[in-house]
């Protein structure tokens, strides 16, 4: 695409855009670390997570201010107009994510005295692989523009909220076994869903990238698995 | 419900008659296969395109692509000139315009043209209006009174000279100069509307006046505009038409236009990539 004849106006989205990725990098980085400062029990590395929501809060707030200012004073059209309201919907889905991994990171501490079984927070860990997998890739997409990637993303959604009903149902289980378990197991549930959660933003980021490059947003439901509403286990059952 | 979402709710269900491009309306002009020529230079090329009944449709594009041009072929304004010529069909209603049977004053009378310098007779605000009614009917005064009354009105000028309609034209400002034009072309009761960048020259109070006057206009007649302003084409027609060097590139409803073009020569223009 040529550039403006205005190239002023060429260096405003492009600022944009650099915001945009500062912000995936940090979200990136504390959705990585909240779940090892979950699975390792480290609370110094979840008091980082924590403190690291406050910069990306703050890009987020730049971002939305700078994109009122740029349609104010350049009234954009076409492309340019659907970039910038891009940008305030992926700040905003990306700024929820870091709500999300601080909510993990602040768990961390309640369970730190707690003995957790094992084998259900690498459950966790495993849905929060997937997460990371999945916005990593629509971050790239975003950059690149490239909506076969981000469909791609938008599709295997599915795949976690498959892990988080096992997940529930687990901690269910886990939690009528032994009352004793009730206290981390309900936790880890409310991590397990914020997991499922930062999954769900990535598939919004994944509509905003389409909507970006074609104009249109992806019609019909995206695959969803999240069953847990009516998910219910009897006591006694395997 | 509370009472602020139930008048929401009811805000939402009226139609928005305004900003709707409607295809479906009948066809007032078609124009086929036009072809332009200033003596040698070819200045527009194989044009088609529809403009549809009550519906403003705008044209846009680079100094010199013909949108002017176009324009004009509408009311045969460049019959004036010798060594302008066009080929290819005009259809108003069905009948062509090109034809050279065409009664030009008859022409000119249904299909009225506002121009982008403010051009009122030197005459009082009353006989620049009555003047074009003269010339076709012959009316008696309370009858011209009235005609005069309601062009003024339509124009949104009436309040501004009622007490001054016997003051020359001239002495009026620019937004109200335009007006005044625009009242003098509805007098003659036109079909269609064409408007040549009629807020150039205009201040930012007087073209938001201009701009709602057509807005309304629009519920009576077909509405043609040439504008350099791409924010003002988004903002007040219903299709818009991008032309380039003498060809129709694109043209669609105006929301399709300038949030989601199908051409790329398009989309660089009226996003400033033109260069």
């Amino acid at each position: 695409m040529p550039d403006h004849i205005v190239t002023s106006y060429d260096t405003d989205l492009e600022n944009l855009r650099r915001s945009i990725s500062e912000m995936g990098g940090i979200a990136e980085k504390m959705v990585t670390e909240a779940t090892d400062a979950l699975v390792r029990r480290d609370s110094t590395l979840a008091q980082n997570v924590i403190q690291a929501d406050k910069r990306l809060d703050a890009i987020q707030h730049d971002i939305e201010e700078r994109s009122v200012l740029l349609i104010a004073r350049r009234q954009p059209l076409a492309i340019d107009l659907r970039e910038t309201i891009s940008a305030i919907r992926v700040s905003g889905d990306l700024e929820r994510i870091g709500d999300l991994a601080k909510n993990v990171a602040k768990r961390v501490v309640a369970i730190s005295d707690q003995p957790v079984g094992q084998k259900i927070i690498l459950g966790v860990q495993h849905m929060s692989d997937l997460a990371e997998g999945q916005l990593k890739d629509v971050l790239d997409a975003y950059a690149s523009r490239d909506t076969k990637a981000a469909h791609d993303v938008w599709e295997r959604d599915g795949e976690i909220d498959a892990l988080y009903n096992s997940l529930f149902r687990e901690l269910l289980t886990y939690m009528m076994e032994d009352p004793r378990n009730i206290s981390f197991c309900t936790h880890l549930l409310f991590c397990a869903k914020n997991v499922e959660r930062i999954g769900d933003h990535t598939t919004n980021i994944a509509e905003t990238i389409q909507y970006l490059v074609t104009g249109e947003t992806p019609t019909g439901d995206r695959p969803k698995n999240d069953a847990s509403n009516y998910a219910t286990v009897t006591p006694g059952a395997a | 419900m509370s009472t602020a979402a139930t008048a929401a709710t009811q805000a939402l269900t009226q139609p928005a008659t305004r900003a709707n491009a409607d295809s479906s309306a009948p066809i007032r002009i078609a124009v086929k296969d036009l072809n332009f020529y200033y003596g040698q230079f070819h200045g527009l090329k194989n044009v088609n395109l529809n403009f549809h009944d009550r519906q403003v449709t705008a044209l846009i594009g680079p100094s010199g692509c013909g949108k002017s041009t176009l324009l004009r072929t509408f009311n045969r304004i460049y019959s004036l000139y010798p060594e302008q010529r066009a080929e290819g069909q005009i259809l108003l209603d069905g009948a062509n315009i090109l034809d050279p049977r065409v009664d030009l004053n008859d022409l000119r009378a249904r299909v009225g043209m506002v121009f982008q310098k403010p051009t009122p007779f030197p005459m009082s605000i009353y006989d620049n209006v009555a003047f074009g009614i003269r010339l076709y009917e012959k009316l008696p005064k309370a009858e011209l009174d009235a005609r005069v009354e309601s062009s003024l009105r339509k124009a949104a000028l009436w309040d501004e000279v009622k007490d001054k309609l016997k003051q020359s034209g001239m002495g009026l400002s620019g937004g109200q100069q335009q007006r005044l034009c625009i009242a003098r072309t509805v007098a003659q009761r036109p079909e269609v509307i064409l408007f040549d960048e009629p807020t150039s020259a205009l201040d930012p109070i007087s073209t938001g006046r201009i701009e709602e006057l057509i807005e309304q206009l629009r519920n009576e007649f077909t509405i043609a505009i040439v504008t350099h302003n791409m924010q003002q084409a988004a903002r007040i027609s219903q299709f818009t038409a991008f032309m380039y060097l003498g060809e129709l590139v694109e043209f669609g409803p105006t929301n399709r236009i300038f949030m989601n073009p199908e051409k790329r020569q398009t989309q660089d223009y009226i996003t400033g990539r033109f260069g």
